[in-house]
């Protein structure tokens, strides 16, 4: 059953390996916004409405750093632009769909319940609009809860960078590329991601959030003008 | 005084629900077929590479033996939660002795 129809419970349930993931980013999140004099409020009503996880510790970093609030609004958007390919690719999540419940499938739209479900569609099973929202009030409810429990217990946990949390992502990231290999079509636009990323970032020539949007869209747009047939 | 997080936290919010959910709405129009399709198609693994790539370059050497481990891991596992413990517990490891 749960592999011939879109379920709640299965998004919420599979992206649970993940959630937790997120839960330890959460709670050196909330540490990082306490440094930067984000109160438990603060930093609750953030999760709730931007609910973009990479952006808040990059806007907050920044806050923190004493760049102003345009600077730190500016770095964290960016690195949110590639959200708006991430609603683009799955538009049958949104077909058919009254406009607030695609405003709340967008609003819950996140790097995770998207690879899971790309994951679970690659195995051939499938996943939908609920599978979607279902991953993604699971990692609402947790980003919420540890990143404002992270912020209330600030004094009282240690380093997390010390601990390898910071690392989580990372790890994570390259078990969904590994995931999302679709072969030999993959390498030369792969290759121009890494290499425009991974350039433009090395040399300086731009910033971490540019390097990850340029990166995806190089890397795109070289699949777009290869000649391979799908 | 500092300048209330508010000031930074509505137009986050603003500005992200705004991205998310143009492209919800932008993209129903997307062919199906055809260049812009497969650039469509592609563009999840590119973001996923790029992120991967900017995230070890922003670390040292340990962050970069530590991907190195986690990479290993998802090629032997093809498991997140694998990939993930091993990955934590190499930059632990790595960080704590070297």
């Amino acid at each position: 059953m749960t592999n011939s129809e879109d379920s709640f419970l299965t998004g919420a349930r599979e992206i649970a390996p993940l959630v937790l993931g997120v839960s330890i980013y959460g709670l050196a999140y909330g540490l990082l916004a306490a440094q930067a004099g984000f109160s438990p409020f603060d930093v609750a009503g953030m999760g709730v409405i931007v609910f973009a996880g990479s952006s808040q510790i990059v806007a907050t970093q920044q806050w923190l750093a004493g760049a102003g609030a345009f600077a730190a609004l500016i770095a964290g958007l960016a690195l949110n632009l590639r959200i708006v390919l991430i609603t683009a690719s799955i538009p049958d999540v949104f077909a058919g769909r009254p406009l607030w419940q695609k405003a709340l499938a967008a609003h819950l739209a996140a790097d995770e319940n998207w690879a899971m479900l790309l994951q679970r569609r690659a195995k051939g099973r499938v996943a939908g609009f609920r599978y979607f929202v279902g991953g993604g009030v699971a990692q609402f409810v947790a980003w919420g809860c540890a990143t404002t429990l992270g912020a209330a217990l600030s004094v009282a946990i240690p380093d997390p960078k010390s601990l390898g949390m910071d690392f989580a992502f990372t790890a994570a990231f390259i078990a969904i590329a590994r995931a999302l290999f679709r072969g030999r079509r993959d390498l030369a636009p792969w290759a121009v991601s890494l290499g425009v990323a991974g350039v433009g970032l090395a040399t300086g020539w731009i910033a971490a959030p540019w390097a990850i949007v340029l990166g995806g869209l190089a890397g795109a747009a070289t699949a777009g003008f290869s000649s391979d047939d799908d | 005084m500092m300048t209330s997080p508010w000031a930074l936290i509505l137009p986050l919010a603003a500005g992200t629900f705004t991205i998310r959910l143009s492209g919800a709405l932008l993209g129903a129009r997307i062919p199906t077929h055809g260049r812009w399709a497969r650039a469509m198609q592609a563009l999840p693994g590119c973001l996923i590479v790029s992120l991967v790539a900017v995230s070890l370059i922003s670390g040292g050497p340990r962050e970069w033996i530590a991907g190195l481990v986690a990479a290993l891991a998802a090629l032997a596992t093809r498991s997140l939660p694998f990939t993930m413990v091993f990955g934590i517990a190499a930059i632990w490891l790595l960080r704590h002795y070297f």
